[in-house]
């Protein structure tokens, strides 16, 4: 049977910003319909309507020409959409069958044959009494898509679900949805991600600030059109020209340990590399593999032994970050909002948060005001922070911009070592593109950059050498050019 | 109807309006409170707001007890904008008032100018030594301050009740549960005949205009601003953490433990048990209402002092309970943590059209 989804003039307003502005869309079975767009963009709005997480202001949805009320996620599974969040909704400590069982009132004896059944047909192959904490992201996924399966959905959305997976899980899932979408349910899939949109779907709606854009198929789109229209103006594409090799070596990290007391952090074992001056070398991995106890360990916020990490020819292993900023090194750490910057504070005070001895910024303990906002001022003219007013609080910068700040501010002193953590995570293509030229005009300046990031392609585009963190261990060092996604994709998997 | 709005951006205006709202509001509920108990609303308020700094008694008597109240909430101040919550100042006073008490007492048959100073350095040092034992155990232990430093009250206290019943005992005092009167020497000079008000206000001063310099105009300041945003970014700023714990909960203990000096070496003269009515707790609320900023903490301690002062009007005079003094201070807190939600939501009437 053919199922019609039909979005009817949706219109949700927010305070301060239309994320849904009289949208309106339709959607047949037998096809994968993306819905692509920038953060913001309002597709997620859209997805929460669907699911009925959020109730629109005005508009409608209909599922085959009846019209539905959707004010609960509830009257969504009634209706037979199902949804796969990006992030897990499962009770880690029960067993995968509580958690696909929870929220329904069949028979167990039942619901286990129904539960087999759906494995044996889509190859799923999880063991469905072990706890949830034991599977790997993938096999959580697995463990939701069987949890709508169970209600037999005419619809089931997927929100941005590849942001935790291997190249290879990635490639099992597209498998399992083109599998899904035979069998007659209409299949939409959110993202951001432009190569999974040409490699998967057959229809592409593009969102840009709570409208639709355009509605296309994807046979007559590539990249380059998708990546305009999603941002709205065309886009440089920058690439990275071949490093001089230099052999001149700048940090060099020896057996490095760091064992947590905290069982949800991951412990470091061995970590032994070298970086070259006006090298950029790239960490991948998934997320929660221990990148961000390296980050803390490289910027100082841990300390290890003196010893096991020598820059410049002196051993720093037992500084904090402020001392290890005297020997001319910068971090911009992965969490903006919380750590980075603070939102509260006002921009020049965030400036003030990057402290030199040689900056001045505060003389026998006495705050210099004059010097920290003269300071401030420079690094929002050179780094294109769209704002002249240095006393407004950062919060009020959007994700692009506020990262434009804290680069800037780490920059501003010309460090001989940036180390950053996923640098671009949650912006939008434009500021991702200067974020990269950024980076990648370091370089040329002969200066070295570590770059930790969960983004395979940002770190094919910036780096000049590859390792892959996985469960705390770090795999050899390649060069860039002998690597593919598929071989990283391996290798964050765990395996050789 | 009415419907609740996020604010886009908490305003200013609200952030220091709301205090005067819950207030405002603490009067109501007040008013109210005494009309079910039988009394005029507004004659009960005037018993409790009004009369009792009618005159000139009463208005040093409010300066005397805003006193304590502004210099522990002050101290509490640095420890509050710095995520550190010291919430056992009335043990910093208890312990800061029996070091400089025992001192007074060794120079209990002495006159010399020397001996004020010598009393009131041990009060401070007594304070923060007290507070230095949750900072300590925070720092290195990792225990929860909030915990140790409210246990240690109780355990000044009994200190306290030990000392005045047993070795430190007037030898002529029958047995009374207190020591000797302090000399006149270690005593805070009277600033006027016949009034109570002592020279202990300018140390309160003192302090208000030193943490304005310290919070807004020091590196000392800015780090602790920042690592009571976000203890992450301190670190990743790499601020010196645990030495910021253990100054801002000396700072905190010494101005506690000054205004235990302010309570023995003024009004009371010697050490007995009951050397503070909670001075040490109700300087939480003091600290909160006034946001935690000098200026504001001068006003919130002269409100918060009023009702020491209207609980025991009221007393005597509606045998009212003194106690509806701890019923408005928590009327207070109570109202300023509703009202603070305004900061962040804002009420929008909506008209019937749709």
């Amino acid at each position: 049977m053919n199922t019609n989804l039909k979005i009817s003039n949706v219109t949700k307003i927010y305070p301060g910003c239309v994320a849904n502005d009289n949208v309106s869309l339709e959607f047949n079975s037998g096809k994968i319909y993306a819905l692509l767009g920038e953060n913001g963009a309002g597709k997620s709005t859209l997805v929460k309507i669907l699911s009925g997480v959020i109730i629109p202001d005005e508009g409608k949805i209909y599922l085959n020409e009846n019209n539905l009320n959707l004010n609960s996620p509830l009257d969504a599974k009634k209706n037979d959409i199902g949804m796969v969040f990006q992030h897990f909704n499962l009770f880690e400590t029960l067993s995968v069958f509580d958690n696909l069982i929870i929220d329904s009132d069949e028979q167990r004896e039942s619901l286990r044959e129904k539960i087999d059944s759906i494995m044996k047909k889509y190859n799923f192959s999880i063991d469905l009494d072990i706890p949830v904490l034991n599977l790997s992201a993938g096999q959580k996924q697995k463990v939701e898509i069987i949890r709508c399966l169970i209600r037999s959905p005419k619809v089931l959305i997927m929100d941005e679900p590849t942001s935790v997976l291997t190249e290879q899980e990635t490639s099992e899932l597209f498998l399992s949805l083109k599998k899904f979408s035979e069998e007659g349910i209409l299949i939409i899939y959110i993202t951001h991600k432009l190569k999974e949109v040409m490699q998967l779907c057959d229809e592409v709606a593009v969102m840009r600030r709570g409208k639709l854009v355009s509605v296309s198929e994807i046979k007559n789109e590539n990249i380059e059109s998708l990546a305009n229209k999603m941002v709205g103006q065309n886009l440089r594409t920058i690439k990275k020209k071949k490093a001089k090799t230099s052999s001149d070596q700048l940090i060099k990290i020896t057996n490095l340990n760091f064992t947590s007391e905290d069982p949800f952090e991951t412990n470091l074992m061995d970590i032994n590399f070298s970086v070259n001056r006006g090298e950029c070398l790239g960490i991948a991995g998934i997320s929660g593999n221990g990148q961000s106890e390296l980050f803390q360990v490289l910027s100082g916020e841990i300390i290890s032994e003196k010893k096991s990490i020598e820059f410049n020819n002196n051993y720093i292993g037992d500084l904090n970050p402020q001392e290890r900023r005297e020997y001319l090194m910068a971090f911009s750490p992965e969490d903006r909002l919380e750590q980075a910057a603070i939102p509260q504070m006002k921009i020049f005070e965030n400036v003030a948060l990057n402290n030199f001895k040689s900056s001045n910024f505060f003389n026998n303990g006495l705050i210099n005001e004059n010097k920290i906002k003269e300071h401030s001022k420079k690094i929002i003219s050179d780094f294109n922070v769209n704002t002249d007013n240095i006393e407004l609080k950062s919060q009020f910068l959007s994700g692009g911009n506020l990262q434009k700040l804290i680069i800037g501010r780490e920059l501003i002193t010309s460090p001989d070592l940036l180390i950053c953590f996923n640098p671009t995570w949650g912006l939008d293509v434009g500021a991702i593109n200067y974020i990269h030229e950024t980076l990648i005009k370091i370089n040329e300046q002969n200066k070295s950059i570590i770059l930790i990031s969960t983004d395979t392609d940002e770190l094919l585009k910036l780096s000049d050498k590859i390792s892959v963190i996985h469960k705390g261990k770090l795999s050899k060092i390649m060069n860039t050019e002998e690597v593919t996604s598929e071989k990283l994709g391996i290798l964050m998997g765990g395996a050789n | 109807m009415i419907k609740i709005v996020k604010r886009d951006q908490p305003s200013r205006a609200i952030f220091f309006f709301t205090p005067v709202l819950a207030i405002f509001l603490t009067l109501v509920a007040g008013g109210l409170i005494f009309f079910i108990l039988g009394f005029k609303p507004f004659e009960a308020l005037k018993f409790f707001f009004i009369i009792p700094i009618a005159d000139k008694y009463g208005f040093s008597e409010l300066l005397l007890k805003a006193t304590p109240l502004c210099l522990i909430a002050i101290g509490l101040s640095f420890c509050f904008k710095s995520n550190n919550w010291n919430i056992g100042a009335e043990g910093q006073l208890t312990f800061g008032a029996i070091v400089s008490g025992g001192v007074a007492l060794l120079f209990y048959e002495q006159e010399g100018f020397y001996i004020l100073p010598i009393v009131i350095l041990a009060g401070a040092i007594g304070g923060m030594l007290y507070a230095s034992i949750p900072a300590i155990l925070k720092t290195y232990f990792n225990t929860n301050e909030i915990l140790v430093s409210l246990m240690l009250v109780y355990v000044s206290k009994l200190i306290l009740d030990y000392l005045v019943v047993g070795p430190w005992s007037n030898p002529e005092g029958f047995n009374f549960p207190e020591t000797r009167q302090f000399s006149d020497s270690a005593k805070l000079p009277l600033l006027f005949e016949g009034l109570r008000i002592h020279a202990g206000i300018f140390l309160a001063l003192a302090a208000v205009v030193i943490s304005w310099f310290v919070f807004y105009k020091t590196y000392l300041g800015f780090q602790m601003k920042v690592s009571g945003f976000s203890l992450k970014t301190a670190k990743y700023a790499g601020y010196k953490g645990k030495k910021m714990i253990i100054l801002v909960f000396l700072i905190s203990g010494a101005c506690a433990g000054l205004a235990g000096v302010g309570e023995i070496t003024g009004p009371i003269g010697q050490l007995h048990r009951e050397i503070s009515p909670d001075y040490g707790f109700t300087a939480i609320i003091v600290a909160f209402l006034g946001r935690l900023h000098p200026v504001g903490i001068i006003f919130a301690s002269l409100v918060v002092a009023i009702t020491y002062l209207g609980a025991e009007t009221a007393q005597i005079f509606m045998q009212i309970p003194k106690y509806t003094g701890q019923v408005f201070q928590g009327m207070i807190l109570f109202f300023l943590l509703a009202s603070d939600y305004l900061l962040f939501f804002k009420i929008k009437f909506i008209g019937s059209k749709k």
